[in-house]
C-alpha cells in the first residue's frame, strides 16, 4: 500500500461530503465576507470613489474629497477607490456587513438597487437646500429629474456618460464618403469604408458593455427602447425589430470586425487608436482618451422615421444609512459639487459635468466634440429607463446584466432573425426583473 | 479540554457553518444580500431548475468537467509516465511543466485571452500565415467552449502530473520484473498492473479535480466571460451572475446548493470506488 493510499483510507466519507460541499459553497459565499470597520461608529466619513479616469483621476479626487472640513461629529473624509471589475460585489457584501462607505459614487443605477433595498438615504432634503446656494438651477435639463422614484430622489447628479457616434475624419475621405445622416447613408458609407479595409462600424460584444449600449443607444435613435410609455416592459416592437434587423445588415454587410463577439472594451479602444475603425459609438472623450484629433463626434443620425436620440447615464453621488453623520454626507455632497470643476479644468474625467457652470467653462468648451455633445447630443439623449420616464432598481439588472450581452452578442454574430432575437430579450429580462 | 478545543471549534463554525447556514436562509428567501426579504420555500429551486439557463449552465459544466477531469489525468499520467524514464534533465522538465499550475489563474487566463481573442492576436495570426483561415477561437460558441476546455486541461494537467508521479514512484519494481518473467508484455503490465496500483491516488485525483473544475470560476469568467451568448457559463459563473449581475440571491445560492448536492453525490460515488479498490 503507497501513501497516498493509506492517506485515502485515513479520509471518512463524511470528510468527503463535507469538501465537496464547503468548496460548492464557497464560491458563492466569499464576497459576502467584507473588512473593515463601519462608517457609522467612526468619526470619519468614508468615501468611496470610482476609477472615473486615470490615476492622477484618483490623487485629485481624493484631495478634493479631503479638503472637506467637516460636519457634525465628522472631522475628516477616507477615500477609497473601488475597481469597476466586480464593484457590485463589492458593494453589495460590503453595505451587507455594515462596513461600507457613507457617500459613494458608483454605477449609474447603483442608488436605485440600494435604495429600493434600504441601504440608500433619499437625497431630497438636500436637493432641495441647493435652491439656496444656486446649485440646483446650475445642474443639465433633466438629470435632477433622473434621479427620483416614487418615494423620492435616491442620488445627486455628478457627471453625464452619453454614447454619441464619433469618426475618424482621415478613413471617410480615404473612402470618398461624407459623414452619414441617415440609417441609410450610414450602411452605404460602412460599406465603402470596409472595402478601403477598415471596421465601419466599430463596436465590441466581449466583457464590457459598450456595444450593449451603442444597440441600446440605436433602439432609442429609432424611437424605441426597452419599455413603453407606462414604464413596463416592451421589447419586441416594430421599432426595435427595425433597429435590430438594421444591426443584423450592418453585420452581414462586414461592417463590423468578424470577431467583434468577443472583443472586450480595452480592444475596441485598441482599435481606434490603431486607426482601424471608421465610425462608431463611444462616450465622451474618446478624442481626448486616444489623444487624437482625427477622431471627431458625427452629428446624430435620424433614423428610418425621421427619429434622433441616444442613450445617456447619469452617474450620481449616493449617501447610504450607514454614516456617521447624516449632516456630514450631505455637506460632503456639497462640497464636492462645488468644488469638482477641478477634475474638468485638468481634464481627468471623460464626461460631461452635470453643471452648467462645468459644462460651460472654457476649460470644457475648448473641445469642438465636447460642444457639439452639449448641444447636439445632450439634449436628445435619454435614459435606460426609456419609453417609461421614471428609473428603478430593475434597470440595475438590466444595464450590464448578462440578457443584453448575449442580446449583443447574438445580433454580432448575424446568425439570427430580429425577432427571435428580440423575444429572447424580452424572456431573459422578464427572468432578471420579475423577482 | 472543552475549554481547549474551545477557540478553535468556534472559528470553525464561524468561518465554516454560519456561511453555509446564511447561505441555506437565503436560498429560501426572496430578497437581496442586504435584505433577506420574505420566506418562499423552495420556489428559488423551482424556479432554477425550470430555467433554460440552468440546464444549459448544467450541460457545459458536465463536459467541462469530464474534459477537465479526464483531460488532465491523461495528459498528467502519460507525462508522468515519461517522466518515469531516464529523460535528461528530468528535472528541469517537470519545474518547467509545472509552470500552468504554478502562474496564477488571472495571469494565465489573460494570456490566453490575449493570445486568441482578436484575429490580430497571436495565434489565429499564426493560423492565418499557415494556411488555416480565420479561427475565431472566442467569438464562436463552439471553439470557445473548445478553448475553455482545453484552458482546464492546460491549467490542471501538472497537477495531475504530480499526482502521479507520486503514485507510480511508490510502486515495487520487483512487480514489474514478475511480470515479466511471466511473459506480461508492456501493455498487460500498464493495464493489469499499473492502473490497478494507482487506482487509489487516481480516484483521489479525480474527487478533486472534479471539485476544482465544478467550482472553476475566474479560469472561465477572465477568458470568456461565459460567452459567446453563455456558451461557456458553467453554473457557478451562471450563480455569480445570478446573484452578481441580475440582483437575485435567492436564486443564485439555489444554484450553488444544488452544486452542492451534484458534488457531494460524485464525491460519494467516487469515494465508494477508492474503498474497493484495495490494491495491497
Amino acid at each position: 500500500m503507497n501513501n497516498n493510499s493509506s492517506l485515502v483510507s485515513n479520509v471518512s466519507r463524511r470528510g468527503f461530503l463535507s469538501l465537496a460541499g464547503a468548496a460548492a459553497l464557497t464560491a458563492s459565499l466569499s464576497a459576502c465576507a467584507a473588512g473593515g470597520g463601519s462608517s457609522a461608529s467612526s468619526g470619519t466619513l468614508k468615501f468611496w470613489d470610482m476609477p472615473w479616469g486615470t490615476s492622477v483621476y484618483a490623487t485629485e479626487a481624493e484631495k478634493l474629497a479631503k479638503s472637506f472640513t467637516g460636519a457634525g461629529n465628522v472631522k475628516d473624509v477616507s477615500y477609497q477607490q473601488v475597481l469597476w471589475n466586480g464593484f457590485n460585489e463589492t458593494y453589495s457584501s460590503a453595505i451587507a456587513s455594515k462596513t461600507g462607505p457613507a457617500v459613494s459614487t458608483g454605477g449609474g443605477f447603483q442608488a436605485f438597487q440600494f435604495a429600493a433595498q434600504g441601504a440608500v438615504e433619499y437625497a431630497d432634503k438636500l436637493i432641495e437646500s441647493f435652491k439656496s446656494n444656486g446649485l440646483y438651477d446650475d445642474f443639465l435639463p433633466n438629470v435632477l429629474d433622473a434621479m427620483k422614484t416614487p418615494q423620492g430622489s435616491v442620488a445627486v447628479p455628478w457627471a453625464v456618460d452619453i454614447q454619441t457616434l464619433w469618426y475618424r475624419k482621415s478613413v471617410l475621405e480615404a473612402a470618398d464618403v461624407a459623414a452619414p445622416t441617415t440609417w441609410t447613408e450610414f450602411i452605404e458609407a460602412g460599406k465603402k469604408i470596409a472595402a478601403k479595409g477598415y471596421y465601419a462600424w466599430g463596436i465590441s460584444g466581449g466583457s464590457g458593455n459598450f456595444g450593449p449600449m451603442a444597440i441600446l443607444s440605436l433602439m432609442i435613435n429609432n424611437g424605441g427602447g426597452l419599455f413603453n410609455d407606462g414604464g413596463d416592459l416592451d421589447i419586441v416592437t416594430d421599432r426595435n425589430t427595425e433597429t435590430s434587423e438594421f444591426v443584423i445588415e450592418a453585420v452581414k454587410a462586414g461592417l463590423t470586425d468578424p470577431g467583434a463577439v468577443s472583443l472586450k472594451d480595452d480592444d475596441l479602444v485598441t482599435q481606434w487608436t490603431n486607426k482601424k475603425i471608421g465610425m462608431g459609438f463611444y462616450y465622451v472623450g474618446l478624442d481626448e482618451a486616444i489623444g487624437d484629433n482625427d477622431v471627431v463626434v458625427m452629428d446624430p443620425l435620424k433614423g428610418p422615421h425621421g427619429d434622433t436620440g441616444t442613450i445617456q447615464y447619469v452617474n450620481n453621488i449616493m449617501m447610504y444609512k450607514n454614516t456617521p453623520s447624516q449632516e456630514a454626507s450631505e455637506a460632503f455632497v456639497t462640497h464636492y459639487l462645488q468644488n469638482m470643476k477641478v477634475l474638468w479644468e485638468k481634464k481627468l474625467v471623460s464626461q460631461l459635468p452635470a453643471l452648467k457652470s462645468i459644462a460651460g467653462a472654457s476649460s470644457f468648451t475648448g473641445s469642438q466634440s465636447n460642444v457639439a455633445i452639449v448641444n447636439k447630443w445632450q439634449p436628445i439623449a435619454k435614459t435606460l429607463a426609456t419609453k417609461g420616464t421614471q428609473s428603478s432598481a430593475k434597470l440595475a439588472a438590466i444595464d450590464g446584466g448578462q440578457a443584453m450581452a448575449d442580446f449583443c452578442q447574438t445580433l454580432l454574430g448575424g446568425k439570427t432573425d430580429a425577432k427571435s432575437a428580440l423575444t429572447k430579450l424580452e424572456s431573459d429580462i422578464k427572468a432578471v426583473v420579475s423577482s | 479540554m472543552a475549554v481547549l478545543i474551545a477557540p478553535s471549534v468556534i472559528l470553525l463554525l464561524l468561518t465554516n457553518a454560519y456561511p453555509i447556514v446564511y447561505a441555506a436562509f437565503q436560498s429560501v428567501h426572496d430578497g437581496s444580500l442586504i435584505n433577506a426579504g420574505d420566506f418562499v420555500g423552495l420556489d428559488n429551486f423551482a424556479r432554477v431548475l425550470s430555467g433554460e439557463a440552468f440546464w444549459k449552465a448544467a450541460g457545459f459544466t458536465l463536459v467541462f468537467t469530464i474534459t477537465g477531469v479526464f483531460g488532465s489525468w491523461l495528459a498528467g499520467l502519460g507525462i508522468a509516465l515519461v517522466l518515469q524514464q531516464k529523460v535528461p534533465a528530468r528535472g528541469l522538465i517537470k519545474t518547467l511543466l509545472l509552470l500552468p499550475w504554478v502562474v496564477p489563474v488571472v495571469v494565465s487566463s489573460t494570456s490566453w485571452n490575449w493570445l486568441l481573442s482578436t484575429d490580430s492576436s497571436p495565434i489565429p495570426t499564426l493560423f492565418r500565415s499557415l494556411g488555416l483561415g480565420e479561427v475565431r477561437f472566442l467569438s464562436d460558441p463552439f471553439l470557445a467552449q473548445v478553448t475553455v476546455c482545453l484552458f482546464i486541461v492546460w491549467l490542471n494537467f501538472p497537477f495531475m502530473m504530480l499526482m502521479m508521479s507520486a503514485a507510480l514512484t511508490s510502486v515495487d519494481e520487483s512487480v514489474y520484473e514478475a511480470a515479466k518473467i511471466d511473459g506480461a508484455s508492456p501493455r498487460q503490465q500498464f493495464m493489469y498492473m499499473t492502473l490497478p496500483i494507482i487506482a487509489k491516488p487516481t480516484y483521489i485525483s479525480w474527487v478533486l479535480m472534479t471539485i476544482f473544475c465544478v467550482n472553476e470560476f475566474p479560469a472561465i469568467y477572465l477568458l470568456t466571460h461565459g460567452g459567446p451568448v453563455g456558451s461557456t457559463s458553467t453554473l457557478v459563473v451562471l450563480a455569480y451572475r445570478t446573484v452578481f449581475q441580475n440582483f437575485q440571491t435567492g436564486p443564485g445560492v439555489a444554484i450553488a446548493f444544488i452544486m452542492t448536492i451534484a458534488l457531494a453525490t460524485v464525491a460519494t460515488f467516487l469515494f465508494r470506488q477508492i474503498r474497493k479498490s484495495r490494491v495491497e
